[in-house]
């Protein structure tokens, strides 16, 4: 339970740090919180040569609301921050009270939205709700930047888009005419549990019919996974309960869940069902984004 | 039986909140635990695990270990005493490392000590163990099977503990009941979770051991050290830091101690080993997995009549303390509802898992969740409320267990109707809205044990005051071990009292084989009884000096003299008075040292059967729970949002402290039933011995608790003080799957009650109520 010895970095600016990740590939690893990586490295499944302490970029934190874009939160955020934060209580309260869910509070003060991402666990709480909301990622590189819609984000548990010398720089939930979205994570303890499943929807509403509606699924796949079979059972058409226990049952049956020591999958599947209903309902009754 | 209130007023220290000695040492981070001592030129010692089940060793090879810089020793089972070591003679089972086979994961391969923790993982990594690897046993009922694999030679059909009591005609009394239920319940391997894991610092001088260590028994770890090292017990020092939690899991030595005062010894230099959390997990030494099966029968009014219990008890790779806990399953099961005619037979057996042994309510919460199931199950059948068939068979005071425990003091039947009346149980029993539910379960433990683990004719506890020459403080030596549950403040409450001085005039010497006098330490809720019988002797020694002069010193008769609060004075003439530290001083001065002593010893009790001893005690603690649950039926999720706890544990000495081990008690209960399990995979290898994955509540997910007394005095208890820190443990798992019985009609027979069970209890009650309506 000791870390491994390594060389402790410490870039000044996002280029250097890129810079410092392309040169020593898969023997550096980025600290920002550490509260995924330094288990990890505690418990001997990570043992970096280098270590890219992000600390000394501060454009990386925090979170601004920019006209005509959306959204942006700094990659270096801390749940806490994203639980607290005005704008995002104001703008996607769904996305604060999903990062409530995670972790325990302590852990939330330290660890990042960034680091949730790009640690790329199936069952991590963020993804669900900022792809619900068709979020981008903002990533930096040696040779510049682009723009990945999240959904395209990760490739498998652990596996993400980015290159050996990018970064996750900022996360933009972009403006848009959803009109309410919800993210229900079903943990064993109320803190410091995992999701067995999570689900989060969002839907676009005009009077009685869902003009858009975006399902997606965590914890029950190997990545996050958008319900499109489920979606297309309301989009386009007047709510109605009947539809909506016709989403949870497609949704239950688009997951692809494991049995582990958390719960089996058909017990997941069974909860997709519950969660897509309960999240759809939530998202076209309360109304808020 | 209960004592005048009047008198209880006439207490000047006894009774009251006054705060933990410890509380701002712990508050502030200043309290120093086993793993923070810093000793000069100390050794990091790291234990070598096995990582298989079953395996025969082949070969251990240390040597490219030892040629690792910074590594001072490397030893594995040829460099210390072959001595087994266990708890009763004939099932020392274990030797501090493998020998031929290891027999779980986890079990003791080798050690290191190395100039730090880095060097000492290093080397364990340099070690090469080659291994047999041999078919696990992981099934507790497979284990018995003739074709299994036998883990121990003398353990035929993995067998190691074989138990049969009857008491009067338990055939007879089934076949007259009026009705008669068999079910069979199971609990999991749940475990203790202490916050600090295990660890300890040794040092061999001059022929010496002394060893710090988070225990909860000096004395038995001074003994068990001593045997297997085969060194004079005088030459053994035990003694603790700060201690951050037992629960039952630090009453034997872990393997800590033995491996560094065995690398210390070859060293020469102090050697600290500190568990990781793994390795606390592994060793585990906590709850045994009990498969339960109850027959017992009533009257038509719901009077228990008899009992058949049946026990098969996984207990893992060794014996462990899991003699007694096996005893103690079924012993304790006739304890707080009054019948005549109760058999047991039980069998501990062996498996290639973590060993079980003594966890908080030690055997008897997992029976006492059967019972508890079973009786709301017959109250049922019955037409009967659950709390109505409880107060028909409420133990009432002066009376006998079955099994010949003799109970003095027993508010039971105050305490249920004190529950039934604080949790509203009447408004809500079957009334509550679809979802919720409420739910009765109850218990009763021992105040203490009536033999101690190994045979010896010494007192259970001893106490020594030591008044200073000023008169003005007064140390209490005793070996009675403060684990955080606050027998420090309270012995001092009591040294107080007894002394007629200030709860802040005393200090304390504790714990400690070398300077504390004789006590066989926390286990058993046996100290504020049994210490505190020793404490207020010396107390009273004390006193009875300090009276005798002042008597002198005031020219009055010494039976007129009273002291109070430091106040010494001839009763009736208050004008008289003379401070006690002026008498004390004046008593070193004349006298010599002003020393109370005292001792405690308990009186003979139980029966002369076989296994008689285990649950004997002078005296029983009972409580009654109510609690309160709102269910998700979509998702099987369970909320517990009230509990009331009535306890009667006689007189109370410090009411938030007492409050505190209710509440710390119910919620351990409320892991076990909803949470916790360790679980394996299909080779033995735990899949959860970790902080996240092994689930305890947390500060979120527990309920309100309401904790609340009945009026009691125990005869048999210093001013009347029994059990408080396990009680509230057995009643929990019973009152929950009580109350989601009356939320949703479900009865889980398995613990915990996770979301997933109760979601498949639903569905599959679904089916058969489609299937039933099919068939119509």
């Amino acid at each position: 339970m000791i870390v491994p010895e390594f060389d402790y970095l410490t870039p000044q600016t996002l280029n250097e740090a890129c810079a410092l990740l392309g040169e020593y590939g898969s023997r550096a690893k980025v600290l920002a919180g550490g509260s995924d990586l330094v288990v990890k490295m505690k418990n001997g499944l990570l043992k970096p040569d280098y270590i890219v302490s992000l600390k000394n970029l501060q454009d990386l934190k925090g979170i601004r609301y920019e006209a005509g874009t959306g959204v942006i939160i700094g990659a270096r955020t801390t749940h806490n921050r994203v639980v607290e934060n005005e704008i995002l209580r104001e703008r996607f309260p769904s996305v604060s009270a999903a990062a409530g869910t995670m972790a325990a509070y302590q852990v939330r003060n330290i660890g990042t939205i960034g680091g949730n991402l790009v640690n790329a666990v199936p069952s991590a709480d963020m993804p669900p709700i900022l792809i619900a909301l068709s979020a981008k990622a903002r990533i930096v590189g040696l040779s510049g930047e682009r723009l990945v819609d999240l959904e395209e984000f990760f490739l498998g548990p652990g596996k993400t888009v980015l290159n050996q010398d990018e970064i996750l720089a900022e996360i933009i939930i972009p403006d848009q005419a959803t009109t309410g979205s919800s993210y229900i994570k079903f943990g064993l303890r109320r803190a410091g549990s995992l999701a067995v499943a999570g689900v989060a929807s969002s839907v676009m509403m005009d009077g009685e019919m869902a003009e858009d509606v975006r399902i997606v699924l965590g914890a029950v796949a190997p990545t996050p996974l958008r319900a499109r079979e489920a979606e297309a059972v309301l989009r386009g058409k007047k709510v109605s309960q009947e539809l909506i226990e016709q989403a949870g049952k497609i949704a239950a049956a688009e997951s692809k869940p494991i049995t582990d020591i958390r719960g089996s999958a058909e017990y997941r599947r069974h909860l997709v069902d519950v969660l897509t209903r309960r999240t759809l309902k939530t998202a076209i009754e309360k109304g808020h984004v | 039986m209960s004592e005048p209130a009047a008198k209880k007023e006439q207490y000047s220290v006894i009774g009251k909140s006054v705060p933990k000695v410890d509380a701002y040492d712990k508050a502030t981070g200043r309290a120093r635990y086993t793993g923070d001592l810093k000793v000069p030129n100390a050794l990091v010692g790291k234990i070598l695990r096995s990582p298989h089940a079953h395996a025969r060793i082949i070969s251990i090879d240390t040597s490219k270990a030892e040629q690792l810089p910074g590594v001072k020793a490397v030893i594995t089972a040829k460099d210390v005493p072959s001595v087994m070591y266990g708890i009763s003679p004939a099932r020392y089972d274990e030797n501090i490392f493998a020998v031929e086979k290891v027999l779980y994961v986890g079990d003791k391969v080798a050690a290191v000590a190395a100039v730090d923790e880095e060097t000492a993982v290093k080397a364990l990594n340099l070690i090469d163990v080659e291994y047999e690897v041999l078919p696990p046993v992981l099934d507790p009922f497979r284990a018995m099977d003739p074709d299994q694999p036998q883990l121990h030679e003398q353990y035929p059909r993995n067998i190691s503990v074989e138990i049969h009591q009857n008491f009067g005609d338990v055939d007879k009394a089934l076949a007259d009941a009026y009705h008669v239920r068999t079910d069979t319940f199971s609990g999991t391997r749940a475990a203790h979770v202490p916050m600090e894991p295990h660890a300890a610092l040794s040092k061999w001088e001059g022929g010496k051991l002394t060893i710090t260590c988070s225990t909860q028994s000096p004395h038995y770890f001074q003994y068990h050290i001593a045997r297997v090292f085969g060194l004079k017990m005088g030459d053994v020092r035990v003694l603790k830091s700060y201690v951050g939690g037992g629960f039952g899991g630090k009453l034997e030595p872990s393997g800590a101690e033995y491996v560094s005062a065995a690398l210390a010894m070859k060293t020469g230099r102090p050697v600290k080993l500190v568990f990781d959390r793994w390795e606390v997990f592994v060793h585990h030494r906590g709850r045994h997995p009990q498969h339960i099966t109850l027959t017992t029968g009533v009257t038509k009014e719901g009077k228990l009549l008899g009992c058949h219990a049946r026990f098969i008890i996984d207990g893992g790779a060794y014996t462990s303390l899991g003699i007694a806990s096996a005893y103690y399953a079924g012993a304790m099961l006739p304890l707080i509802y009054m019948f005549d005619h109760y058999r047991f037979d039980g069998f501990r057996v062996h498996t290639n898992l973590p060993s079980c042994g003594a966890q908080r309510g030690h055997g008897a919460p997992q029976p006492r969740f059967a019972f508890e199931s079973q009786l709301d199950m017959i109250a049922k059948d019955l037409g009967m409320d659950s709390i109505d068939i409880r107060l028909v068979n409420a133990r009432k005071p002066d009376t006998m267990t079955p099994n010949e425990f003799k109970v003095n003091s027993c508010a039971f039947t105050e305490a249920i109707q004190k529950a039934r009346r604080i949790s509203g149980w009447d408004e809500k029993k079957g009334k509550l809205a679809s979802g919720k539910g409420i739910g009765i379960g109850c218990g009763g433990f021992i105040s203490g044990n009536g033999y101690p683990i190994y045979r010896t004719r010494l007192p259970h506890a001893g106490a020594v005051i030591k008044v200073s020459e000023q008169g003005d403080i007064a140390t209490l030596y005793t070996g009675a071990v403060d684990i955080g549950q606050g027998s420090d403040t309270v012995l001092a409450q009591m040294a107080a009292e007894a002394m007629g001085i200030d709860f802040e005039d005393i200090k304390l010497v504790t714990a400690d084989t070398e300077t504390t006098p004789h006590d066989f330490g926390a286990y058993a809720s046996r100290q504020t009884l049994m210490s505190g019988w020793a404490v207020k002797e010396a107390g009273e020694e004390v006193r009875r000096q300090v009276l005798e002069l002042a008597a002198e010193m005031l020219e009055a008769n010494v039976e007129d003299m009273n002291v109070d609060r430091r106040v010494i004075y001839v009763k009736g003439s208050p004008e008289k008075s003379i401070p006690f530290e002026r008498v004390a001083n004046e008593f070193f001065i004349t006298r010599g040292p002003l020393v109370g002593r005292g001792k405690y010893a308990p009186p003979k009790l139980g029966g002369s059967f076989k296994g008689a001893p285990v649950g004997t005690s002078p005296a029983y603690s009972f409580a009654a729970q109510i609690s309160q649950v709102e269910t998700d039926e979509e998702t099987g999720q369970v909320m517990v949002t009230d509990v009331w706890d009535v306890h009667d544990c006689g007189q109370v000495i410090n009411p938030t402290l007492l409050h505190a081990q209710v509440e710390g008690a119910l919620f351990m209960g409320m892991g076990e039933a909803m949470y916790e399990a360790m679980v394996f995979d299909a080779n033995g290898k735990p899949l959860n011995a970790n902080l996240g994955d092994y689930r305890i509540p947390t500060a979120l997910d527990v309920p309100q608790v309401v904790s609340d007394l009945v009026d009691s005095y125990e005869p048999a208890g210093p001013w009347g003080v029994k059990e408080v820190g396990e009680g509230a443990t057995l009643p929990t798992m019973g009152s929950y799957a009580n109350a989601i019985y009356d939320a949703i009609g479900i009865r889980i027979y398995d613990m915990p009650l996770t979301p997933e069970k109760v979601w498949r209890a639903i569905e599959q009650r679904k089916r058969q109520e489609r299937e039933a309506a099919e068939k119509k």
